[in-house]
This record gives structure tokens, sequence and C-alpha cells, in this order.
């Protein structure tokens, strides 16, 4: 790791993030939606699964979606080319832009969650949880990112992560009964887990999600090892 | 002085034969060959070492600007020559603020150059690094070469274009089925035969017209239709607009009978119409070319001892 060439890609990545169109929306994102939910909530705080859904959609538009675009822009016009010159000048490049990434997920929550009411994340407890759900995104944003080679195809792949890992609070509008196979899995997933520990203030919900992040590593690192063979 | 080993000897193709070749430090090397045989050469080298080539396919960070590139691969690859220094020497101070989708064709080039010397790759090996792109960008090209030898870093240019091999090398080779074969440039070796007498066909000058074969056919050219004539293999080339005619002749058998016609031998392996000659370009290390008024534009090698012939001949200085 050199952190001479991680600054270099930070600052690189920066610049490019404020002159992509593209990824400057998915910030935006969440933001209106909290803007939206603010003003249909009459005052009233808003429940908790419904920030979760904010949190959702925050990690999901904008923490996977811009590693995937930005990792797959690199495939598509092969700029990494010139500048790989051994292994560990990748996890330089990925550690960077995972940098940026982390900047402007940060910035785009905390404006998000202060339109719709922070309070409820103000503890230790909550705060691990959502550092969890931001690794575990991140994970599935570098992994997708890697095999992706056109911004084109990152939309295809960001739907079901949006709509499995991210939109997984709307589960309960689909009529489902409330004993029915989908509704019981989906209480496993990171977000469903994060809003019964809000219920339970037990570290269980912890543990899952953490398990969920090591899955999503372990699936970034199968990616990143396909990736190298393939070259 | 030291040299780079490029061995490549025991390597399986059907189409590259058995090379080795030492690129010393001290000398800029170059291979001419045809595409085909440049390509499986490119590919010989990336599977046989860890040599990164220059040839413009990748591609830069479109919507940041020139100076944001520089700076990036500047820090990325930890040069240690100070970033204006590198600006100033690719000539892209002028254009630091401009995004690269708005730069020219040539600017990326000299984005490319940049980028390319940064990098810690020994030894550095460039693939058509000056096709399409205008003097200016050349003669950075040519500098930057320089500064490479200055610092000891064996270099390789592989070209399809004897021209610009012989323009960009100090030591050319020629790549064929048979093998590497090294082009002789050194002017300073050519025949003496200027103390002959005159040839006495000069009578028939307004008849003359030069033979060269097509297949079976033979064409008959007037030497004001002739760009110039190249020497490959000994055989000597007419050159007309893209196409080229081998002759019977070798260039210094032709060279006397159209000495009368104003064709000038200005290099070993080249004859010029000075009729068509448009331009005579100095280079930046003490080299000519000699540009040819026709559709393909030719620019041609014009050797160091040669050039006081062509000034003498058109009354310069």
């Amino acid at each position: 790791m050199n952190t001479q060439r991680i600054g270099a890609i930070f600052e690189k990545d920066f610049k490019d993030f404020m002159k992509n169109m593209m990824l400057l929306t998915m910030p935006v994102i969440p933001i209106i939606l909290a803007i939206i939910y603010s003003r249909l909530g009459d005052g009233e705080e808003l429940p908790i699964p419904m920030l979760y859904l904010i949190v959702g959609v925050t990690f999901s538009s904008v923490t996977a979606s811009s590693m995937m675009t930005m990792m797959a822009e690199e495939n598509e016009k092969k700029t990494l080319r010139g500048l790989m010159l051994s292994p560990a000048s990748f996890m330089d490049i990925i550690i960077g832009k995972s940098l940026v990434v982390g900047l402007m997920t940060l910035i785009s929550l905390i404006i998000s969650l202060a339109l719709v009411g922070i309070e409820p994340f103000l503890n230790v407890q909550a705060i691990i949880g959502l550092l969890l759900l931001f690794l575990f995104f991140l994970f599935l944003g570098i992994g997708i990112g890697l095999f992706t080679n056109s911004i084109a195809a990152t939309s295809a792949y960001l739907m079901p992560v949006m709509f499995l890992f991210g939109f997984t609070p709307m589960i309960d509008f689909l009529g489902l009964g409330e004993d029915s196979l989908a509704i019981t899995i989906a209480n496993y997933f990171p977000i469903m887990q994060l809003i019964e520990m809000h219920d339970t203030n037990s570290w269980l919900p912890i543990g899952i999600v953490a398990i969920w992040t090591l899955a999503a590593a372990i699936f970034t690192y199968i990616c990143f090892k396909k990736e190298k063979t393939d070259d | 002085m030291t040299s780079y080993k490029l061995n490549y000897e025991t390597v399986k193709s059907n189409i590259l034969p058995p090379i080795s070749l030492h690129l010393h430090d001290s000398h800029t090397t170059a291979i001419y060959s045809d595409t085909d045989m440049q390509a499986e050469l490119i590919d010989t080298i990336l599977r046989n070492g860890d040599i990164t080539i220059f040839d413009r396919k990748d591609g830069l960070y479109e919507r940041l600007s020139v100076g944001d590139n520089v700076t990036f691969y500047h820090k990325w690859f930890g040069c240690t020559i100070p970033l204006p220094e590198i600006l100033v020497m690719f000539e892209l101070q002028t254009c630091t603020k401009k995004p690269l989708r708005k730069c020219t064709h040539f600017e990326l080039a000299r984005v490319y150059y940049a980028r390319y010397f940064m990098t810690n790759t020994y030894p550095k090996v460039f693939q058509e690094p000056i096709q399409g792109v205008d003097i200016k960008t050349i003669n950075i090209f040519l500098n930057m070469l320089q500064k490479l030898t200055e610092n000891k870093t064996p270099t390789l240019i592989l070209v399809s274009n004897m021209e610009h091999a012989l323009l960009l090398s100090d030591v050319a080779y020629r790549l064929q089925d048979k093998g590497l074969l090294k082009i002789e440039v050194d002017a300073e070796v050519m025949e003496k035969d200027t103390d002959e007498e005159p040839a006495p066909a000069l009578s028939t000058a307004k008849l003359f017209k030069v033979p060269a074969k097509i297949e079976d056919k033979v064409i008959l050219f007037d030497p004001t239709e002739i760009d110039y004539i190249e020497s490959q293999d000994g055989k000597a080339m007419i050159v007309v607009n893209h196409e080229s005619f081998s002759l019977d002749s070798t260039l210094t058998e032709i060279e006397k009978t159209l000495e009368v016609y104003g064709f000038y031998r200005c290099h070993r392996s080249y004859i010029v119409n000075l009729q068509k000659v448009r331009e005579i370009i100095t280079w930046s290390k003490n080299t000519y070319s000699l540009r040819i008024d026709n559709q393909a534009k030719s620019t041609i090698p014009l050797a160091r001892t040669k050039i006081q012939g062509i000034q003498d001949m058109f009354n310069l200085k």
C-alpha cells in the first residue's frame, strides 16, 4: 500500500466525480427523497423503517452505484492498463476510490438524515450498524465493478442490488402474508435486521449484518481472483 | 555502456523469426517491419517480460483537464522530475486548463508521451509513436528520446515506416522472415563516385524514361513523375504517391542517370526529385527531413552530410 498513490487516485477521482453528471446526480436522490418524506410526515417523526429506507437508498444509489460506475468506466476506457504495475497498485486504486465514495456517501447521508430526523442514529450501536451496512454495499459495488466492462451494464446490475438490499423495507407494501416465505427471508436482510435492532436493542442483528458484510467481502475477493486469472 | 537484451530465439511462432537484440542505453534502436510482423513482435514482448509498450490505445481521463491528468500520473508514478518541468518539456503548459475531450489530436499525443515518459518501465518500447502527428509534436518526441538516452534508458521504437525508423533512431533494423537486418545509416560510408566523368548518355536525355517492372509488365516513368526513389534490400524502388515500383538497377546506377533531371542523393538509401521538395524540415537534434509535395505528403530523411549539397543547390545560406 502506498499512501502517495492512494492520494493521487483520491484527488483524481474526486475531481472526476465533480465533473461527471451521472455520478453527481446520485447523491442528490436520497436528499430529494428525504425532503419528500419529511413533507409527508406533517412535522411528525418518521417511523424507523422509513428512515432505513432512506439509508438503503443512499447506500445503494450512492455507495454501490458510484463505485460500480467508476470502476466500469475505467474498464471500458482501458484507463487502468498503463497504471497497473503490480497487484499492490490495484489495492491503492480501490482504496482511493472507496475514500471518494465514502466521502460522498457521508455527505449525502448526513444531509438526508438531518432533513428527516437524525436522532435515532446517534448511538454507538446504530453507527456500527450503518458502518457495516456501508461496507456491505461498498464490497458489492467493488465486486460488480470488477467484472463489468461498460457503464451501460452497471445499471442492469444495480437494479437487483437496489431492490433487494436498498428497498427491503418496501416489501411490506407488496401485500404478502405476514408469515409468507418471502417475508421470512427478507427479515434476515441487512436493513431489516437493523430495523429490528432498534426495536429490540440486542446485538444479534449487528452480528447478522456483519455476516452479510463478510459474505460481500468474500464475493469481492472471488471477483478479484477471477479477474486476475482472466488477464 | 550497458544494454538490455531482448532474446526471443526460442519463441515458437509462425510469423516471427528467432530474434535476439541488444538495446544499448546510449542510443535509440528502431525496428522497421510490416504491421503483421510488428503485432507478432509486440505480442512476444508482452508475453516474455514485464514491459509496458507505448501504443496510445489505452485511455486517458477525458473529463479532466490536461493539467489534472498529468498531475495524477506524475503523482501515481512518483516521478522525480518537477511537474512544471514535465509540462514544459511536452509543451503542455499552454493548455493545462483544457479538458482532454476538447484537446487536439497532437496535444493528446503529447499527454500520452508525458505519461509514458513518467512510468518506470525499463526498457521503453514505443509502437508507432509519431504516426499522424504534426512537426512540433515530432520535435517534442525527439527531445524526449534524447532525454531518455541521457537518463540511460534503453529505448526501442517499432514502426512500419522506414522514414520514421531513420528519423527517430540511431540504429535501425529491418525485421523480415529471415530475421533482423541492420539498415546502414551512416552517410559517410557512401561510395565516393562524384569524381567520375559525367555519363555520356546526355545526348539522349530528352528521350529518357525510367523503366520499372510490375509483375510481368514494364512501366516507363517520366522522371518528373517520380517523387523519390528508395532502396529496399539493395533494390531501388520508385515511389509515386502511395505506390512503389521496383527497378532493376541499384540506387547508385540510377543516381547517375537521373542527376541531370534534378534528382539528388539525399541519403544513403534515398534519391529525391528536387522539383518535388516542398519543405526542408530541421529537427531538434540536428537531423533533417525533406517533405515531398505529393498526396501522401511523405517525408524522407536527409543525411547530415547531404544538407550542404541541398543548400548549395537552392542557393540557400
